[in-house]
């Protein structure tokens, strides 16, 4: 039987996991694995595990409650270990890293942000500014067959576009990365020009949102920041 | 716990489920051992965001050519001698009246489950409504011109 692999922890950690369980269906028992230093959280995993939508939130659920009673290293979705003998050789053999590593994420939490930006007030902005870009709009727009125009026009705007989303993307970085330990950029979305996760310490939590918050106003309406945590450290591990 | 949304601009609060907003945190960050596998995830990579993918393409840009004609670019403009005032000033282009952003996400949770509250907080995630948290903030379009083709 293989092992499922939520969390490492410091051996200090209370792991209080009542009243939750595992991934898989029936779902798994979970257990913790201790050795001298360390803890891994785990279940079984069924030969035929299959991750679904539940087992997502199992995995999530594990992590957040672990979360709120001290220092965790997330598992990423799916990690399986041969046996539990496997994973207590991994923690030995890791020790050191893993050790560190809790110390660097203990005390602080993940937020997640996300930044779009209405489509037509910035394209708006760009017509506005490039005397070039309205030109090629107005003849474009008269005649829609001016294909030559057209691809002129639509690799201005676009690069217009990804010069402004880039500039603001590092504007709303640098405005909050001060109120946060430590911060890493993932991939922006198809919608939202800024996706990054800050490192937070617990004490600071408010002001970070706080000045989340500020940020969105200063940027006004056009721009929708989408902020979501406290989450586990999973960027920062 | 944690996940309850919250909107600035409009003052509503919905319901939590934000699963969805931090799936590549889980299926693509945290810790990974390497000699260990991993179980399969057909069918949870496409709940996936999609990751934005700028394509330089004559179809790229004749879909931004054909969004700029279709701009109203009256609207959101107090006169034409406003322009010079969104010029340079990003913050605020746009929003003439208007100063708000909208903030979307879980930042009243954790002010409380920061001081000891968070056993109020604490739901089973299946009760969560599987509603999206930031689709409250009004105008948080899609944009076809930048999907990947």
């Amino acid at each position: 039987m293989s092992t499922y692999i939520y969390a490492i922890t410091p051996a200090g950690h209370p792991t209080a996991l009542d009243g939750l369980a595992g991934v898989g269906d029936p779902p798994g028992e979970l257990r913790v694995l201790r050795t001298e230093a360390l803890g891994a959280v785990v279940s079984e995993a069924p030969e035929d595990l299959r991750a679904k939508r539940r087992d997502l939130v199992a995995h999530q659920s594990v992590l957040e409650r672990l979360m709120r009673d001290g220092a965790v290293l997330p598992m990423r979705f799916g990690i399986v270990g041969p046996s539990d003998r496997h994973v207590l050789d991994s923690l030995e053999e890791h020790r050191d890293a893993y050790v560190e590593r809790l110390k660097e994420v203990d005390g602080c939490l993940e937020f997640n942000l996300k930044v779009s930006r209405d489509e037509n007030d910035l394209l708006r902005e760009v017509v506005s500014e490039s005397e070039e870009i309205r030109r090629l709009n107005a003849v474009t727009r008269q005649n829609p067959a001016a294909h030559a125009e057209k691809v002129a026009l639509g690799e201005l705007v676009s690069r217009e576009v990804r010069v402004r989303e880039e500039s603001a993307a590092a504007e709303v970085v640098k405005q909050l990365a001060p109120t946060a330990r430590r911060h890493s950029l993932a991939e922006p979305t198809t919608k939202h020009f800024l996706n990054v996760s800050f490192l937070v310490g617990r004490a600071e939590a408010a002001s970070f949102s706080q000045a989340v918050d500020e940020e969105a106003q200063r940027r006004g309406e056009a721009y929708t920041l989408s902020l979501n945590g406290p989450l586990p450290p999973y960027s920062f591990v | 716990m944690s996940v309850v949304p919250q909107t600035n601009s409009s003052g509503g609060s919905g319901g939590s489920g934000n699963l969805y907003d931090v799936l590549e945190l889980i299926l693509d960050r945290g810790l990974v051992i390497d000699a260990f596998v991993r179980v399969s995830l057909v069918g949870i990579e496409i709940l996936k965001i999609d990751v934005r993918v700028v394509v330089a393409s004559v179809d790229t840009y004749l879909k931004f050519a054909e969004a700029c004609n279709r701009l109203d670019l009256e609207s959101g403009r107090k006169a034409p001698s406003q322009l010079t005032d969104i010029v340079g000033e990003a913050t605020e282009s746009g929003a003439k009246g208007k100063s708000k952003g909208a903030l979307t996400g879980a930042v009243e949770a954790f002010s409380d489950s920061l001081q000891g509250k968070r056993e109020e907080r604490e739901e089973e995630p299946a009760e969560r409504e599987p509603k999206k948290a930031s689709s409250s903030a009004s105008g948080n379009r899609r944009t076809p011109r930048r999907r990947e083709d």
